[in-house]
């Protein structure tokens, strides 16, 4: 008997064997997708059981983004707080029970959430032991509180109430302003979502990543980019008549001048539309300029961003282009589309040498003792340009504002490289672009401001340009500041 | 030379102590009378060096672990419970059960030191054994979630099959020793499986028909599951013979279509053990909430107190594991299933030492009653099997499961120490204690 005995002892012992295998299926191959199913209501109560981490701003001391416990009958209850309001949120975004999560708070979820994430540091795997309430890290992100608050009060004071800026540290990637305006209450978001979501002004989109414009003559740094690798030199000199017949249609200047013989250099500072579109045709071709416009990040996905980005676009591959094409791509307008998050990255890039750096917007990650458990380094995302070209685009770019006699983008005592872009938007009024770099011989701030239908025309033809002195406050509040 | 196992004795306490330890100090439970706890520790202790005393030969591990297995059942208990109004009591009622289940080992130690008589009055068991069932349907039992297992005696209530299901176990031990041999030495093939004689097969396959059919019309199904397959591996030890596991497993298939055709209650647990995902909010919600508050432990465990388990319906009792697995991940998971299998081996080997044939049919039947009990709960909430009702072993919260399993882990106790004594050279002899 005892064989038999022994016999059943082996069988049992293999269900026992195979429980734990059960266990193992369920606990650690297919633990991820059953947290993720929409069915499993775990998380959310978790969410709100446990506090979740900071978000601070990138002075380390402004809190963004903090949990606040109250006491109900089941235990304490986690609110998320949002000190700054509004002028964050579309970074921060927000963390409903009922309408999910946007921004920071879910692309750092798994850092900013207490209990449902793996210990990260010895302390937190002991705290887990003894079975305690662990608070989530906290997230350092890049931005300035300043530039950020100056960017998004001036922006709700011009004429639209409808615009984006982004300002960018060339040399290392790091975002320190992003904003969008109109923007959204996010500490009441349990109450104001449906409204928000109907709101036809679309406050709950970032203008910033999401949303596409013409960019207009600020698209010119590409065309000049791509004329000086073709072996364009800003002295060399072309004949404008004022206007540039295609079939159905004549490229004009803005305002309908023809300024005659001019420099390269000059047709940038002037930002003569005709020159522009004849060099296009002419010395660069289709080819080239599509390729430079991808150099300079046109069409890149940006996954590991933490916000969505829209990508920008020329509108047609290069197969499809005519030359009346060619000359409206030149100065951005056809079906080109981008946005302040990719502007300032051309703007950046040409700051710095040609070299694009990653843009970043979470400085570092610290558990809630102290304990640094993520700081990305600065990374080379593209090399759009040589330096050689990058340094003759920025003296360019640095006679758009003298040459070009742009005072309002004047920081004092600084060398400011810019350039302006009014790209038209029939019927409604053009929208006013700006992008910028200072100081242009080391440059440590790099910015594009659009104001949505933002250059009203004057009865003497002259568009207003709202975005000059919406960078040019950024850019001096930034510089000032560095110079204490 | 008596064995002692106080170390793990004593460990076992202490991991009581630091599980409710961490709820009172980490989780800020509201601390339980410490007087139960006192209670609790003392009387396995009491009854620890009790059998130690009186048994100095039977098997030292059974004891050290069934105090782990309550005790961690105990702090489970109070930590889903301590929280939820109108269930506060729960953790203090199971230590009483748990001091009646004690009691109740005692009194087997004590009384049935000569286990042996019990297969004397093997058909009087059975119809004490088909007199607790048939309770359930006088006007004394009633149903609780749609199966009629529960009988009331006034003060207490109490699930008739945890303890008929050991008296039917003793019954087919004692008739099995004394037919095995002419049972298996009986020939006559049917289409090549050779059938043993109606003569001797006969009251077997009555007791066992019987006390299933009534089951199924009770619809507990987990519980149905032992009679069938306890009986069927006893049948096997019995005889040597695969053949009655083959025509068993035959019997069961079709039992088990035949189940699912007739009764929508089947139908319903075996499609949301297919297909949970078909109904997540109502027939497959309990298994669904299993599912995600184990995967939620993952590694380590989300921490005692700290899961959501909560979430299942009936998690106190039969999905008392998800708990374990969901707050102590799959190494505290994992733990505890080798505690049941150090429980299995232990009465494996007690089987393996018996020196007569009842002994060690008894052993095995009990041995092998608790396995499958283990193995059918655990692998419904981990979703490997349909779910049975069922509860786990000494861990879940019930007093007749409690007592029942202090009962058979007091019927183990004693059959070891028949042969523990018997390899000492000082063999009980005859009938005098």
């Amino acid at each position: 008997m005892n064989v038999h005995v022994l016999r059943s002892f082996y069988l049992f012992t293999a269900g026992f064997v195979a429980l734990v295998g059960m266990l193992i299926y369920w606990q650690v191959y297919s633990r991820e997708s059953l947290a993720n199913n929409p069915n499993n209501g775990l998380q959310t109560r978790r969410s709100v059981e446990a506090p979740r981490g900071l978000i601070f701003a990138g002075d380390g001391e402004t809190v963004l983004a903090r949990s606040e416990g109250r006491e109900t009958s089941g235990g304490t209850v986690y609110d998320r707080i949002y000190p700054e309001g509004e002028a964050f949120s579309n970074v921060v975004g927000y963390w409903s029970i009922r309408y999910g999560a946007s921004g920071i708070e879910i692309a750092q979820n798994s850092n900013l959430s207490g209990v449902s994430s793996d210990p990260a540091t010895l302390d937190e795997l002991i705290n887990q032991f003894r079975g305690g309430r662990q608070p989530g890290s906290n997230v350092t992100l890049t931005l300035d509180p300043e530039l950020q608050r100056i960017a998004y009060d001036s922006l709700g004071q011009t004429v639209t109430g409808r615009g984006s800026a982004m300002a960018i540290d060339p040399k290392t990637g790091e975002i320190l302003a992003l904003v969008t305006y109109p923007s959204y209450e996010p500490n009441d978001i349990d109450d104001n979502f449906p409204e928000l979501i109907e709101d036809p002004a679309a406050p709950l989109l970032n203008r910033a990543t999401q949303s596409l414009y013409p960019p207009g003559s600020t698209f010119k740094l590409i065309t000049s980019s791509a004329a000086l690798k073709a072996g364009v030199e800003p002295s060399d000199e072309f004949f404008d008549p004022g206007f540039l017949d295609f079939p159905g249609f004549r490229v004009t200047n803005y305002q309908g001048k023809d300024y005659g013989e001019l420099t390269f250099a000059e047709a940038l500072a002037f930002s003569v539309n005709v020159i522009f579109a004849k060099i296009a045709i002419q010395e660069v071709g289709p080819q080239l300029l599509y390729e430079t416009a991808r150099d300079f990040g046109y069409g890149d996905p940006y996954d590991d961003f933490p916000l969505p980005v829209t990508s920008s676009d020329l509108g047609y591959t290069v197969e499809q282009w005519v030359d009346g094409n060619t000359a409206q791509i030149a100065f951005g307008q056809d079906r080109v589309s981008s946005n302040v998050f990719e502007m300032s990255l051309v703007t950046a890039t040409v700051a710095n040498n040609g070299v694009m750096m990653e843009p970043r917007l979470v400085r570092e990650v610290r558990s809630p003792d102290g304990i640094i458990i993520d700081r990305p380094a600065p990374s080379i995302r593209r090399r759009s340009l040589d330096a050689g070209t990058a340094g003759t685009l920025n003296e360019m770019m640095q006679g758009v504002i003298t040459t070009g006699q742009l005072t309002a983008a004047e920081v004092p005592g600084v060398q400011v490289a810019g350039k302006t872009g009014t790209a038209e938007d029939p019927p409604r009024e053009p929208h006013s672009w700006f992008v910028s770099f200072a100081p242009a011989d080391d440059p440590e701030i790099a910015v594009a401001v659009m104001v949505e239908n933002g250059g009203e025309i004057s009865p003497e033809g002259d568009a207003d340009t709202p975005a000059i002195p919406i960078a040019q406050d950024m850019m001096e509040a930034y510089l000032k500041r560095d110079a204490r | 030379m008596t064995q002692r196992a106080t170390v793990p004795m004593i460990l076992a306490l202490l991991v009581t102590t630091m599980g409710f330890a961490t709820l009172i100090f980490v989780q800020e439970a509201a601390s339980p009378p410490l007087i139960y706890g006192a209670y609790y520790a003392g009387t396995l202790f009491v009854l620890y060096l009790g059998v130690r005393l009186l048994l100095p030969h039977s098997d030292v591990l059974l004891l050290p672990i069934v105090t782990m297995l309550t005790g961690i059942g105990l702090v489970m208990i109070f930590r889903l419970t301590y929280e939820i109004e109108g269930f506060q009591s729960l953790a203090t009622t199971q230590a009483v059960w748990i001091l009646v289940g004690s009691g109740a080992m005692l009194f087997v130690v004590i009384f049935f030191r000569n286990y042996t008589r019990l297969f004397n009055y093997k058909y009087l068991l059975v119809i004490a054994a088909f007199g607790l069932i048939l309770l359930t349907f006088s006007p004394l039992g009633y149903e609780v979630n749609g199966a009629r297992l529960w009988v009331d005696l006034g003060p207490v209530n109490f699930q008739p099959s945890e303890f008929a299901r050991i008296a039917l176990t003793i019954f087919f031990a004692g008739y099995l020793a004394d037919k095995r041999e002419v049972m298996a030495a009986t020939s006559r093939a049917f289409m090549g499986i050779q059938i043993p004689a109606i003569k001797y097969f006969g009251p077997v396959a009555l007791v066992w028909a019987g006390s299933l059919g009534l089951l199924i019309f009770e619809k507990d199904l987990g519980s149905s599951l032992l009679f069938f397959a306890v009986p069927l591996l006893m049948l096997y030890v019995a005889t040597g013979r695969i053949a009655y596991v083959i025509l068993g497993s035959l019997l069961f298939a079709f039992g088990a279509l035949f189940t699912y055709l007739l009764f929508d209650h089947v139908q319903v647990r075996v499609e949301s053990w297919l297909d949970p995902w078909e109904d997540p909010n109502n027939t497959g919600f309990q298994i669904l909430q299993s599912i995600f508050n184990i995967a939620d432990g993952g590694l380590i465990g989300t921490g005692l107190g700290a899961g959501f388990s909560q979430t299942i319906p009936e998690v106190h009792t039969d999905f008392i594991f998800s708990t374990i697995a969901s707050e102590l991940g799959l190494v505290g998971g994992t733990a505890v299933i080798l505690a049941f299998l150090i429980f299995t081996y232990r009465g494996t080997k007690i089987a393996l030492l018996a020196g007569d044939d009842g002994s060690k049919l008894l052993a095995f039947g009990l041995t092998a009653m608790f396995a499958l009990q283990t193995l059918v709960i655990i692998g419904g909430v981990t979703k490997a099997i349909p779910l049975t009702g069922i509860t786990l072993p000494f861990v879940s919260y019930g007093g007749s499961s409690v007592v029942g399993s202090f009962i058979l882990a007091g019927l183990l106790l004693v059959i070891s120490e028949r042969s523990g004594r018997r390899e000492a050279g000082k063999p009980l002899t005859g009938r005098a204690r």
